[in-house]
């Protein structure tokens, strides 16, 4: 509730400024929610006219003294339509009811770094959640998880279904190839890491070709690690018309969540408990098989085998067998959070255990937040985020592998009629049509990712001058995310593919250990002057930002184990890497924001950057930003009594993005033979001229509320260009480097997002609040100096994003017979729309729901064509063109030949979330617990219900390469997506 | 308008700006992580000299793995079955309408690592070159060394590009030499062998650096003499010798056999390899799968065994299989038991081989019965009975070529063998529709 928590915070301090006293009138009362009839605590109440006011106590009740004998009293509650009510000498009681508001207009979004502005009056479409968006209708795994689907603008893409999430997340399209193309995370303050950390599994998948470390890993992203239930808000600059204020950090946009925070009154004590399970969402199915077929697929061999299966009726589901896990989840959380008027506390705590749909996964979580703010006298006060995090994930062994040992890969070429289960011993049967036996590799393997974090924020706020019409703050700002992540990928000497196969080394220990440590600090002043009497405000900010980005990692392959042993001495062999990464950043800021008379509101800012990533570390870079809001409605001349806004608004920014790390070194790698030590150029060859690339980003929009804010429509259209693309450049093998980082073309992204939010429901028994959303992008590479290049994926043959000039930055192309290499598909989705839903019968029951369409965007499906060689997909022996050759001959005659049949439509329509919760009304509480309960909730909800969709994958949202750059939606085998289903309870005292 | 700053407050103002702007300059962060090209371009020590010498070597195994695939699929000497990648069977082997891609693996990976290699070997003699740290003969020895593995890599290439043709000069990345034809490319690799030749001979007695137990075999048992740029001289004339034969230069290739390690006898496996382990920052053995293996498998075509003499010992380079393994409508009963762990070293070029480039130019230049002494001494040395054909020269070069193709099996040679004798007819197709393809094309990034 920081916003929230800021006015009430200034309306303090106005209050202490001391008064002449003159005819007063004291008036008290209580506010209540109109349709709960609960008290509302911290509703603020203003003296119209003037700067005194005061809030509610936590039994909603206010007092005030007018400094008249008759005026005007404001109520105003975020999330609630403010009353504005006439005082005369005779009102001594007032008691007031305010109405939930449908969406929050009049909560504030972030503008600069630490100036907010009213959203009735920005210019700029911010997607914001709230906490009934984010965690109100079922119980999210992690935070990636908590807002898929859920953004407009946003297309969010889950890896994988591995517990411990994993996310792609791109805001307004492809915002950079090669640069960082997923958003700044922004907790309280604090820049938070969200890097994916390669386990290791390279060494035993070999999925990269050599070394130990590769992006096909399925690591989690970092963000996970943030509990969804801490979170109050979730804001999202999706372009840099928003985001320029965080300048070369936002080339992807920034996410900027606001954790909760204490209120002053009673201390709330909050307990909810999640019990759950979890399925997998989907199945594929086996193939059934005759003699016949065996034959075909498997050699004469495999008949007896067959025949000995049929003979005892032994056929195995092993797609159940492996992926039919019903996974416990487990889910407490307590809540403390309360304050006096000069101290406010929360205290959250997380206590999470989950099952995966594969056995031995799963997710666990143990997360304590305290957050503080004290008000130290009138001129200081400040504020405190602490959070620490113990998470471990056990994620299976999962996607591409060149070993025949990913649980995929392994079972795509295992038919049903052989028993790979263990016999009495416990000895596992060798797979013989694979090279790992996937249910000795489940049961024995450890894949696990475990981290301790830290996250620390601090904010001082100093009133440095206040006056009639000026007021001066100093805004100080630290913030701190330390972690060590170990991951752990433990492979026995037992297993069968570490006896023989490619990646036999007599079992393997590989430990990773990455230490991240972010740190930033900012100053600011902001000087708030009001001109004209008070029809001219000016906000004007100064500042300087500073970042040091700091990451270790270790990793350690320890071979030839000894025994059982893991520990990496006992080995025979062990091989060590390790990668530093070091930035500093440093930037200066300055905004202007004028409004007047909340009818014409414009703003412009500078952000002047420099970095150590760029090859000229002292060159600042400028993003200037400016908008331009009009509430049309707010003018005299405005008659339209049913349209209470019409705002149009235009925002134009630039923001950048910074060269990958080591892009201007051109380095030797260690490389050793015979005991020697050695050294090679790497494959990259640095680029000493390397710089940013730069956003530039135009919105316009419209926004319209109509009858009280019932209906509320919000149009936004946007072109982004990207210069000074960042790219990868394919050199000439023969130069003796594969790559080199250029500046080297020009995107262009250009969209549209649609937002209606209504109430087409509403009876003093029930009330439909219901949101639909439509989004689009297009893009386009509109310049590229360096020859078009195939990207991601597995080359032309399987099917390849190719980055070209004049098409689409994620169109994917492959082979299609003598046409050669043409374009298949694109990734991008035609359009998406979501259907957010809360109903509301008789103030408690509530039922909500969200659905997601997704229309268009092709993946790369190499799944079904490696079930296809392996003889097992479900519909092997269908010919659902009845030509006479079945599907998958088809497929299979196509390798080769054409990429046509791996490039599919990935469209789906999902019932993301669904949630049915029951308040016990206050009367019966009351009768049963007396005074000492204060709420009682129960309720169900699942989220995955349904995914409608001709992919033939286990989820359309699948990504074998992790949230890197633009390679989301190649399926290898993944781990499948999982349906979550759950009974809440929760209790608050 | 009252002005509340205190002193208090200049103090906070003054944590605030001293943690923002305690300086206001950025300093220039050197790679944390590695050695940057540049440090070894200007006046290089020794020490760093030799780290670029290991590193040469050490280059030359990246990708081997694959670069066998290439030419043992191709060959018709194995199957390469993989769970996860189905292109071994599909496009080595043309099956249906499939071809070789310019961009896929199988084309990229060794023709990118062979030039990472000579780009290593450009940079020692570079460094090598603009150094006085050093004396003229450690000189010598660090330029014969580069040019002559620097020769071996761009050999490597051009077998898998054949008429396709290889950049020769890759010196300037800004500015990459043309891509000339297979003649030009032999030439200027055999250029590049006298060259390094000439460099060894005025190395003095020995090297400044060290070499792996690759090169073991080379010393001389004298433990005065320990191993030298003549010791490694005999290997780089033993690559002239092939590149020679190569370019049907017979005369030249009994020469630079002289200078090589060749003896006449059956110590066939003295020779120069590249070795693995399992130690940090080393690779293991690409090329070694252990028996009856899944999943990943190469695995010798069956007409390895069917051709085979009986009593050949060179069938134990295959062993039968618990199962056979089928993809793709491929079976195949034989694991290839070449190498018997991860850590095998595997031969660049060896006494076998050095005896049949001998018998080749022996009757390409019409010494036939020197030619059949020496197929005697390899089919005698392997079990077999001496050679009893017709001693003609086509009747001997078929049977060079059959002995070529068991005692060099599973070392790359039989698809070039049978190209530089236009004989790649004679391999057979598995499946209806398979192609045997004569060349690789040249990968797509190299914008020809």
């Amino acid at each position: 509730m920081k916003n929230f928590y800021l006015i009430r915070l200034l309306l303090l301090l106005l209050m202490m400024v001391p008064m002449v006293l003159y005819a007063q009138t004291t008036v008290r009362g209580t506010v209540t929610d109109a349709g709960k009839g609960i008290p509302l605590p911290g509703v603020s109440v203003v003296v119209v006219g003037t700067t005194q006011g005061t809030t509610t106590d936590a039994e909603g009740r206010y007092s005030i003294q007018l400094p008249t004998a008759s005026g005007k009293l404001t109520f105003s509650y975020l999330g609630f339509v403010s009353q504005t009510v006439d005082v005369t000498p005779a009102v001594d009681v007032l008691n007031i009811e305010l109405k939930e508001r449908l969406t929050n207009l009049s909560e504030v979004v972030i503008t600069g770094l630490a100036t907010t502005v009213k959203r009735t009056n920005a210019a700029n479409a911010v997607s914001s959640l709230n906490t009934r968006e984010i965690t109100g209708i079922t119980t999210p795994q992690t935070v990636d998880g908590a807002i898929s689907g859920k953004l407009v603008g946003a297309n969010i893409v889950a890896n994988s279904g591995a517990p411990g999430g994993g996310m792609a997340m791109k805001l307004r399209g492809i915002t950079s190839i090669f640069g960082n193309a997923q958003p700044l995370f922004v907790v309280d303050g604090i820049i938070i890491d969200n890097s994916s950390i390669s386990a290791g599994l390279n060494a035993v998948t070999n999925a990269a070709g050599g070394g130990s470390s590769s992006n096909q890993d399925n690591a989690s992203n970092r963000i996970a690690d943030i509990n969804p239930a801490d979170i109050e808000s979730i804001e999202v600059l999706k372009g840099a018309s928003a985001a320029a204020i965080y300048g070369s950090l936002a080339s992807a946009g920034v996410v900027i969540i606001t954790t909760k925070r204490g209120a002053v009154g009673k201390t709330l004590v909050d307990f909810s408990q999640d019990i759950g399970i979890t399925r997998i969402a989907n199945t594929l199915g086996m193939r059934t098989y005759t003699e016949e077929r065996v034959r075909k697929s498997f050699g004469a061999a495999a008949v007896p085998l067959f025949l000995e299966a049929q003979q005892q009726n032994r056929f195995i589901d092993y797609e159940d067998e492996l992926y039919g896990n019903t996974g416990l989840l487990l889910n407490s959380r307590l809540n403390v959070s309360g304050g006096t008027e000069k101290t406010r506390f929360f205290v959250g705590g997380l206590i999470q255990d989950e099952e995966g749909i594969v056995e031995k996964t799963g997710y666990e979580k143990k997360s304590i937040r305290f957050n503080l703010d004290h008000i130290l006298s009138d001129r200081f006060d400040f504020s405190l985020t602490s959070n620490y995090i113990n998470s471990e994930s056990d994620r299976g062994l999962t996607n591409n592998d060149n070993a025949g040992v990913s649980f995929g890969v392994a079972l795509s070429s295992t038919p049903s009629f052989i028993d790979l289960r263990p016999n009495a011993d416990g000895v596992y049967p060798e797979n013989p049509f694979a090279g790992s036996n996937f249910l000795q590799t489940r049961d024995l393997i450890t894949n696990r990712e475990a981290t301790d974090r830290f996250l620390g924020g601090l904010t001082l706020n100093t009133q440095l001058q206040r006056g009639e019409t000026s007021n001066t703050r100093l805004v100080i700002r630290g913030g701190l995310d330390f972690y060590n992540l170990r991951t752990t990928a433990i492979f026995p000497s037992v297993l069968q593919f570490q006896i023989k196969g490619p990646s036999a080394t007599q079992g393997a220990s590989i430990q990773g250990n990455a230490f991240n440590l972010n740190t930033n600090y900012a100053a600011f002043i902001v000087n708030n002057l009001s001109l004209a009497d008070n029809n001219l405000t000016f906000t004007s900010t100064l500042g300087a930002t500073r970042e040091n980005f700091n990451q270790n990692q270790i990793l350690n392959v320890a071979t030839r184990l000894i025994g059982d042993q893991t520990n990496l001495d006992q080995s025979g062999a062990v091989s060590v890497s390790q990668n530093r990464l070091i930035t500093r950043n440093k930037g200066l800021f300055f905004q202007e924001e004028i409004n007047y008379r909340d009818r014409i509101i414009a703003t412009a800012g500078l952000r002047l950057d420099k970095s150590s990533d760029n090859a000229d570390v002292n060159e600042f870079q400028a993003f200037p930003k400016a908008s331009l809001a009009v509430n049309l409605a707010n003018f005299d001349f405005w008659q339209m009594e049913a349209i209470n806004l019409f705002k149009l608004r235009v925002a134009y920014g630039q923001s950048g993005g910074f060269p990958p790390f080591g892009a201007k070194y051109t380095s030797f790698v260690p490389f050793n033979t015979g005991g020697l030590p050695g050294l090679i150029p790497a494959v990259q060859r640095g680029n000493d001229e390397i710089k940013q690339e730069r956003q530039k980003e135009l919105e316009a929009g419209l926004d319209v509320s109509l009858w009280g804010d019932k209906i509320i429509f919000e149009g936004t259209v946007y072109n982004k260009t990207v210069t000074d693309l960042i790219l990868f450049q394919n050199v000439p093998g023969s130069s003796g480097f594969t790559t080199r980082v250029v500046n080297g073309g020009e995107l262009r992204n250009r969209g549209v997002e649609l937002a209606l939010n209504t109430i087409p429901f509403e009876t003093p028994s029930i009330k439909w609040n219901s949101r639909i959303s439509y989004w689009l992008n297009r893009s386009e590479i509109t310049e590229l100096n360096v020859p078009a290049f195939p990207l991601g994926a597995f080359g032309t043959t399987l099917g390849t994003f190719f980055i070209e000039e004049g098409e689409s930055a994620t169109q994917i192309k492959g082979i299609r017979g003598d046409q050669g290499v043409v374009k298949l598909g694109d990734a991008q989705p035609d359009f998406q729309m979501n259907f957010h839903n809360f109903i509301t019968v008789k103030q408690n029951l509530t039922f909500s729901f969200l659905l997601h369409w997704k229309k268009g965007g092709d993946n790369i499906n190499l799944t079904e064509l490696l079930t296809d060689l392996g003889g097992t997909s479900p519909d092997f022996d269908d010919d659902d063109d009845g030509d006479g050759v079945t599907n998958a001959q088809e497929r299979i005659n196509a390798l080769g030949n054409s990429a046509e049949p791996f490039v599919q439509d990935a469209t789906y329509l999902r019932l993301r979330e669904i949630g049915l919760y029951y308040d016990l009304p206050e009367p019966a509480i009351r009768n049963i617990f007396g005074s000492i309960v204060r709420n009682l909730k129960v309720g169900v909800s699942a989220n995955n219900v349904f995914v409608i969709t001709d992919y033939r994958g286990y989820d359309p949202e699948v990504s074998n390469f992790g949230a890197n750059g633009l390679s989301t939606g190649v399926d290898v085998t993944p781990f499948p997506a999982s349906r979550r289903m759950f009974f809440h309870f929760m209790i608050g005292f | 308008m009252k002005n509340y700053i205190t002193k208090y407050k200049f103090g906070i103002c003054a944590i605030a700006l001293s943690l923002v702007f305690p300086s206001c300059e950025i300093e220039d962060i050197p790679d944390p992580n590695n050695p940057t090209i540049e440090s070894v371009l200007e006046n290089a020590g020794i020490p760093s000299l030799n780290n670029l010498v290991t590193g040469t070597e050490a280059a030359m195994r990246i990708d081997i793995g694959t670069y066998y695939d290439d030419v043992g699929v191709v060959g018709r000497e194995y199957y390469r079955f993989s769970g996860a990648d189905p292109r071994f069977t599909s496009d080595l082997l043309g099956a249906g309408n499939a071809v070789l891609d310019n961009n896929t693996f199988y084309t990229t990976r060794p023709w990118n690592a062979r030039y990472r290699a000579v780009k290593n070997a450009n940079i020692l003699i570079a460094s090598a070159n603009n150094t006085n740290q050093i004396t003229e003969q450690q000189k010598q020895g660090y330029l014969g060394f580069a040019k002559t593995i620097k020769a071996h890599q761009l050999l490597m290439n051009l077998t898998l590009m054949n008429e396709n043709g290889i950049r020769v000069n890759v010196d300037d990345p800004e500015n990459l030499g043309p891509v000339v034809d297979r003649a030009a490319a032999l030439t200027a690799i055999a250029g590049l062998l006298d060259e390094a030749q000439a460099h060894l001979q005025g190395a003095g007695e020995t090297f400044p650096f060290s070499l792996s137990s690759g090169y073991e075999d080379l010393v001389n048992t004298d433990p005065k003499d320990p191993f030298g740029p003549d010791d490694f001289l005999e290997f780089n004339r033993a690559l002239a010798a092939r590149v020679a034969v190569y370019r049907e230069n017979f005369s030249g290739a009994l020469q630079a056999l002289q200078g090589s390690f060749l003896e006449l006898n059956t110590n066939f496996n003295k020779g120069v390899y590249y070795t693995f382990s399992d130690a940090s920052g080393d690779i293991v053995n690409p090329l070694f799968i252990g028996r009856n293996a899944k999943g990943e498998l190469r695995l010798a075509h069956p007409s390895f065994v069917a051709d085979a003499t009986p009593g050949d010992d060179r069938l134990s380079k295959v062993a039968l299989r618990d199962e056979p393994a089928t993809q793709s409508g491929l079976t195949s009963r034989y694991d290839i038991t070449v190498f018997s762990s991860n850590t095998d070293p595997v031969p660049i070029i060896r006494n076998e081989e050095l005896i049949l480039i001998y018998a080749e130019a022996k009757i390409q230049t019409g010494a036939l019965l020197d030619a059949v002494s020496a197929l005697n001494i390899i089919r005698t040395g392997h079990g077999l009975l001496p050679y009893s054909g017709l001693v003609t020269k086509d009747a001997l070069i078929t049977e060079m070529l059959r002995q070529r193709r068991y005692s060099l099996f599973f070392e790359g040679h039989r698809w070039i063998d049978l190209r530089r004798y236009n004989r790649l007819g004679q391999l057979p197709i598995d499946r209806p529709g398979d192609d045997v393809w004569v060349s690789f094309p040249i990968p797509f990034n190299e914008g020809i």
